[in-house]
Parts: C-alpha cells; structure tokens; sequence
C-alpha cells in the first residue's frame, strides 16, 4: 500500500521481520521465565540482590508518543523522544542523577577566568556506532546545527546568541576552542542538556548514529522503535541484547502492560495507579525533581503591581494541601524560588507558610479589602494546574479574597503572556538558565513581566563569574530579591513517579529525566 | 444511504415498464437496469464523498488558526517554524483555493503531508488503514454467526427460559460501554486474574498486531461482545415477526420440521434486516473504535485519528476523516446490493 523508502531494498524487510519474529519468541520465553521468577521472590522475601546478568530484551513503555515522534537528536518533543535520544545519542557532558555535572563525551570543558573561552578536551576512544571516532569536526558541526541562527532548536536558544561562530575553532586532534561574544561562567550546563547529542558530521536522520549505549535498528513515529547494544561503547557496556521502546497513548494501557508482563519499564506513572501497580507486583521509582507549576502574577498591572498584595497572595497558599490534593502527596515543598537543586539555591531563607491573618492585614494596608480576581488556566498546561487553581480559590477565601477561576481553551493561545493572574508549567533547570527565560525583561517567557534592574544586574554578573562560591553569592542575593518581590507563588515541586517490573535491575532515582535518566544501559533483567 | 426499505418499495422501483411485455424484454433488458442502478449508487456515493469532503473541510478551517495550536508555548518564539508551517498549509491562499487544492490531491493520490513529521500522509496512514480493517473484518467474521446463531437459538425457544436467559445477558452487554468490556476483559486474562493473554499489542515497527495473533484475542472479543447484541436482538425480532407469518404456518402444516423451516423459511427472509445492522455496525466499528484501540494500544485510524486532532495536524484529519467517510460509503453499498440480491422483490423490480 505504500512504496518502500528508496534507499532500502525491498527484500531487506522480509528477513529482518522473521529475525524480529524469533526475537519476539525468545522474549516471550524469557517473560515466562520472569514470571515463574517473580513468584519464587515473592515467596522468598524478595531480594533483588544479585550481579547484574548480561542479555535479553527491555521493553520500555513510554508514555505519549505520536506522528509527531522524531529521532532527531536536538528538537525532542515528548517522553518517548527523550528516551530514545537518551540511549541514542550523549551530549558533550551529562547531568547525573544528582543533577550536577559530570564528564561525557568530553573529558573536561572549562572556562578561562573571563567565561568567554572555554575549552573542550575530547575523551579518546569515543566512537560512533558506525565506527568512526568522535572528531572537534563532528563537535562542532553539533554545536552548529543546536545553536543554527537562523533556526535554533529550543536547546539552541541560548547558544545562538551567544557563540561567537567565526572564533570557535578546533586546536588539535582532541581540542576546541569555544569562544563566546559575552561572558557565560555556565556554558557547561547547556552542553549537558539532553538536546545536544554529539553527532557525525554526515549525520542522516533515516539511519541515526550517536555515540550511545545503543545504536539505531529501527524506528515507526508513534509505535515503537528497536535498538541494540554498541559493542563498542566507551562506558560500561550496557546489559540487554536489545531496547524496544513501545508508545502508549493510553496510561492505562500503559499500565497494563506492565502488569501483564509486556513492558518491563514505564516512566509518569500516573499518581492515582501508584497503589494498584505496587498491589500487582510491579515496583515504583519515585524521583525528585525540580519541576514546578507556579502561578505567576503580573508584577506590573493592579492590583499585584502592590508588592504588598503580591505577598499576601504568597501567604494564602496551604502549600501542603496543593502537594497532598494535586500530586497525592508525591511532591516537596516550594518557597517561591525556582532551582531546588542549584548549588546556590536559597535555602537559608524561611519558608513561607499559609499565614492568613497577614495576609489580610497586608492587603488592607494596600486598601484591597475583599479583593476579586480572575486567575486564568487551562488543560493544555497540564493536569496539576487546574487542580490546583481551584484550591487557590477555596485557600483565598479564608483572607477574604474573591478568585474566580477561568479555564482558557488554549491557554496557551493570543493571551499567554499577558494574563494578569494565571498559571504555567517548568522543568528542572539551573538558577540561571531558568531566570534568563523567566525573569529578566525581554525573556522568550515573562510571564510576571518582571523587571527588576538590581536582579538583572546581579544575574549578569553571576552569569560571568566563574568562581563558584562569588557566583552563588550573588545568585542569592537575587534570589532573595525574587523572594521578596517576585511574581511567582512556587507552591512546591512535583516528584517523578516510573514503574517497573520486579526483574528488573540497576534502576537509580535521578533528579534529571525519568527511570534514572532513561539510561537503559544500566539496566539488566534477571531470569 | 441504508435505502434498501425504499427499494423493497415497488413505487420507487425504476418506472420503466411494469406491464405485460415485461418477460420479454426481462433478460436483456435486465442486465442494463442492473447496471444502470449501480451507476445510479455509485454516482451517489461520489456525490455523498463530495459533500463529505466539503463538511470535512469547512470543519478542519473552522478550528481556528492551526499554526497557534500546533505551536501553543513556542507560538512567538519560534517565527522561522510558524513562516514555515503556514506555508505548508497553504494559509496564504484564498479558502476556495485551498479547497481546490486540496481536492486535487486527494484525486492524484496525493493525501499531503503531516505536519507533525513531515512525512507523506499515506505512508503513515496505510499501515494503520490495514491494521483497522483487519481487526474489524475478524470481528465480523466471528461477530456474525454468534450474532446470529443466538438469535436463532433465542427465537427458537421464545420466551421460555432459555430466551430469557439470553434476552437479559445480551441487553446488559449493550448496555456496557465498550472500554468497560475491554478493561474487563484485560483484568480477568491478562493482569490481575491470569496471565494468559498480552494486555496491550506490542508490534514490531514494520510488523503487524497480528504477528503475535494471541494479541488479538482481546480487542477482537472486546468488539464482538459490543456489537453482538445490538445485531443478535434485531435478528431476533424480525425472526419472530417471520416464524409468526402466514407461509410458514404453511410450511409447518405441510410437515416440514421445524429445523428445516428456521433455517430455510425463516432465516433466509429474516437475513435482510440482519444484514443492514451488520452494515451500520460494520461501518460504526471502522471509525468508532477509539476507545477499544486506546485500551488495547492497538494502531488503527480511530486512534491515530484523536493524536492527529491533538496534533492538530489538519493534513491527517483530513485525510482520516475522508477514510472514514468512504468506508461508510462502501459498506452501506455493499450492503444494499447484498439485501437486493437476497429479496426476490426488489430484484426482480430492479430487472424489469
């Protein structure tokens, strides 16, 4: 019914689909195997100690995934994408499962006492999947396409601006030279990020090669893609023989997937499915992260343009209660300030709690006794949002504050942006990084339309700092700003919940993707 | 389209000559009314696919503006991507233009190309196309002896016990919703009871649902258990409504057992109806079965057809939703052709 792509033969497809059948049934005998395995634990106590034993298939269970999957290692769009450029491709540097940042592809990148040139120091042995080793050519040619002016991808952003094109240069066979127009101390936290896979210079998006744990075999946009194991990795070897990534729509289907012993892992559980996959057998993964859904109040139009009426919104906030309702309790608490796990994240600042006498006295100070406001949301910023807006408009009434909630469809439509009162949905980031889209005037995603000359100073100077202790400094100082001014209400900050099989093995919480990072290499199955 | 009632109408029958020289002119002339009624029906079809593709177009341009959805967050941050997807949706051009443009594609073959990755629409389409068609047409093929089988078998033993019985059990099942059998169905034989069947299909890229035919089990059983019913319920009645008329109180009077008369006197005139409720079910389980295909994670059009809208990749609704049209289209074609053939009257109006 549809022709084959030109570049593969015609034949090549039969005998791969009866490879692929045998596969299947060596799979399924190994999932019986699993299952008899699952019961003898279940009865002896369940210890899932052991050496981690090389072989078999993971099926890994992604939530999402449609037509518009992609395997383009810089524009990922949902989780299954970011799965597959995990396993894939590696960036120059990686956030580990602490988020901080550890080597990668390269050895080492550090800054100059200026923060405009940098230098990366290639590891040696690193190969592509085709073979070939990794070249300051293939580097830069990434670093171009991420960062391409005229079309930066969304990791690109940052870059783009800031890349000084003609200066960045190789230096020898293992080194580059990075040179910047402006002062940037944290160049290595956007070399870390997911989006920026190192890829050959003749990179072709029909037969992906990175230099991951896996390498490419195949791929249908919204169904289910096949990896296998890069014999010649440059870490540790990965365990399975093979990956699939299988795309569920449905979480439900997802989830019984799981319980049938189909998939043996399945990142965002959803909340209200944790009781019944851990009553089945199957395990959970509970993560933290630095993911948060704020509300977010226009500091320049009335009545928030009164910082007084700004904090006594803060103070009404139970923070509790939106964790306990809207996450079932899988979250941590927020203060108002973003990048839980920066290293100069404020954490010596009190947290604020629901205080609803000062609230009110506050908002009478500013003259808006029984004060009415609309807060706008919408479901296309995700679940969480309208769940908690409409325990903001319970939490308000007790200070006396009428809130009426109004469900935009899109939210994120002609008025995004310019709500006075709404809400919005992050992931984790650094303290810079996020400010710099959220918090400055000009940002991609103002939407407190903040805009405040002290705090734009500081984070400049921070951004050009390459002594980490001055930097974190001065990020608190601004933070403390932030604190005591901003726009946002961060309630607090929602927890990764995955699943997965009891046979399998390795998985690690990590702060930065789900299921450990998506780093399937670690993974083994037992059985 | 289901105007098989209308054609059984002797007064709308072809007006032609309805008089003595009739068996005559009955062979050759028989074979041109033939042929003319199906020019007549096809004709038809093609106007119906026509109006279809004109609702289906008003109503994916009446969405709103398509590059704002797909683009949502990124809508002012990413003007190269906005300049790029309105010139791959033609949103430049007039809306008759459009149209035009559109139509003619779908003529040559040409289904576009879908926004979200940028591949033909076909080749996305096809696999899925096939995949629904085959899980519907299994469906049938089980669905229609039980459907019908049931029915005898309740007609048979009319409102006694057995009847009964099966009267109640089919009423409670219409009245499940699909997903509830299916999530039902996964409980009991693939999670929490047993493990004797896959909960959801896991295919292959470039593979089909069917290479591992145990995935198939459950949707297949989901469907039928869901449509069953509806088709076992109104076999039934006409059943009855035959086994009380006059001819076959005949038959019974000339001795002919009644296993005999079920099957040849009754069945035969009760098929008709019988096979206008399989059309309509038929054509109902080619779009409409969304739900089953979310809980079974089965790759068919209903369900590609909700990710395209979430998309808002208006080449592939467009495409899906034309799909969909044209199977109703043909089924209910099909069907009507069948139910001719298989009533003397109406066939013999058609001929002479």
């Amino acid at each position: 019914m549809n022709a084959l792509p030109p570049d593969r033969p015609a034949g090549l497809d039969d005998v791969s689909l009866s490879r692929r059948q045998l596969l299947r049934y060596s799979s399924l005998a190994a999932a019986a195997v699993g299952g008899s395995g699952l019961l003898a634990a279940c009865g002896g106590g369940g210890g899932e100690s052991g050496p981690q034993q090389k072989g078999g298939v993971l099926v890994h269970g992604a939530t999402g995934g449609s037509a518009k999957d992609t395997l383009d290692p810089h524009r990922p769009v949902q989780n299954a994408d970011i799965a597959r450029a995990s396993n894939l491709y590696e960036p120059l540097l990686f956030w580990d499962s602490d988020y901080r940042i550890a080597p990668a592809v390269a050895e080492s990148v550090t800054p100059e006492s200026d923060a405009k040139t940098w230098t990366i120091k290639l590891r040696q042995g690193v190969t592509f999947h085709n073979g070939k080793d990794v070249t300051p050519e293939d580097v830069l040619f990434t670093i171009r396409r991420v960062a391409n002016p005229k079309a930066p991808t969304s990791a690109g952003g940052t870059l783009s601006q800031i890349l000084d094109f003609d200066q960045t240069k190789k230096v020898d066979d293992t080194t580059i030279k990075v040179v910047l127009k402006q002062p940037y101390a944290i160049l290595d936290y956007l070399l870390a990020e997911y989006t920026l896979g190192v890829i050959p210079e003749d990179f072709d998006l029909k037969n992906p090669v990175g230099t991951g744990a896996f390498k490419y075999k195949s791929f249908a946009p919204g169904k289910n893609s096949v990896f296998t194991r890069y014999d010649g990795y440059w870490g540790d070897q990965a365990f399975v023989d093979e990956l699939h990534i299988q795309d569920f729509a449905d979480p439900s289907a997802q989830v019984n997937a799981l319980l049938a012993g189909q998939v043996q892992t399945i990142d965002n559980l959803p909340y209200n499915l944790i009781d019944s996959v851990k009553s089945q057998g199957s395990k959970v993964l509970v993560s933290n992260t630095g993911a948060w859904v704020p509300f977010t109040m226009r500091v320049d139009v009335k009545p928030f343009s009164d910082n007084r009426v700004r904090q006594a919104m803060r103070l009404i906030v139970d923070r509790q209660q939106m964790i306990d309702q809207a996450l079932s309790g899988y979250g941590s608490l927020g203060n108002d300030l973003y990048a839980p796990f920066d290293p100069a994240y404020a954490k010596d600042l009190p947290q604020r709690q629901q205080d609803i006498d000062q609230a009110k006295s506050l908002l009478k100070s500013a003259g808006q006794d029984g004060l009415t406001v609309q807060l706008f949301t919408g479901d296309d910023i995700g679940s969480v949002a309208p769940a908690t807006a409409s325990l903001f408009v319970e939490q308000a009434k007790k200070a006396g504050v009428t809130v009426k909630k109004i469900v935009k469809t899109p939210f994120y439509g002609d008025d995004y942006l310019s709500y006075p009162f709404a809400q919005d949905f992050w992931n984790t980031r650094n303290y810079i990084p996020q400010a710099a889209v959220c918090a400055v005037k000009g940002a991609t995603y103002n939407e407190t339309h903040f805009d405040n000359s002290k705090f734009a100073g500081l984070l400049q100077s921070a951004s050009a700092e390459t002594d980490e202790t001055k930097r974190n400094t001065l990020l608190q100082d601004a933070q403390k700003i932030e604190y005591d001014e901003g726009g946002f209400i961060i309630w607090g900050f929602r927890r990764q919940v995955d699943g997965y099989s009891s046979k399998v093995q390795g998985l690690k919480p990590s702060r930065y993707l789900p299921l450990g990072s998506y780093k399937f290499q670690n993974v083994s199955l037992t059985g | 389209m289901t105007d098989a009632a209308t054609l059984l109408d002797p007064d709308h029958a072809e007006p032609a000559s309805v008089t003595t020289t009739r068996s005559r002119r009955a062979r050759r002339g028989g074979a041109w009314a033939w042929v003319a009624w199906l020019l007549r029906r096809l004709g038809l079809a093609v106007l119906t696919l026509w109006l279809v593709s004109v609702l289906v177009f008003i109503a994916t341009t009446a969405l709103g503006d398509p590059v704002r959805a797909i683009l949502g967050k990124d809508f002012n941050a990413d003007k190269a991507r906005a300049a790029q997807l309105t010139a791959q949706l033609n949103l430049d051009e007039s809306l008759p233009q459009r149209y035009l443009h559109w139509l003619g594609g779908l003529f040559s073959g040409d289904l576009g190309t879908s926004i979200a990755n940028q591949r033909p629409v076909s080749e996305l389409i096809g696999p899925n196309v096939v995949n629904t068609l085959v899980l519907v047409l299994l469906s049938a093929i089980i669905m229609v002896p039980v459907a019908f089988g049931i029915a005898m078998i309740s007609a048979n033993y009319r409102r006694r016990k057995p009847d009964t019985f099966i009267q109640t059990v089919l009423l409670a099942l219409a009245g499940l919703p699909e997903f509830v059998i299916g999530i039902l169905l996964v409980a009991i034989f693939a999670t929490t009871l047993s493990h004797v069947l896959p909960a959801v299909t896991i295919a292959t890229p470039g593979g089909h649902p069917w290479d591992d035919p145990k995935t198939m089990v459950l949707p297949i059983a989901t469907l039928v258990l869901a449509v069953s019913p509806y088709v076992s319920r109104i076999v039934r009645a006409t059943l009855l409504e035959v086994l009380d008329s006059d001819y076959v109180e005949l038959a019974r009077l000339k001795g002919i057992p009644e296993r005999v008369v079920m099957r040849k006197h009754a069945l035969l005139n009760a098929i008709v109806p019988g096979i206008q409720v399989v059309a309509l079910q038929l054509a109902w389980l080619a779009g409409g079965v969304v739900i089953v295909e979310a809980v079974f994670n089965y790759p068919g059009i209903g369900f590609q057809l909700v990710d395209s809208v979430r998309n808002h990749d208006v080449p592939m609704v467009q495409a899906l939703a034309m799909i969909i049209a044209a199977v109703y289209v043909v089924v209910n074609l099909v069907a009507d052709l069948l139910s001719i053939l298989l009533t003397p009257r109406a066939r013999t109006a058609i001929s002479s």
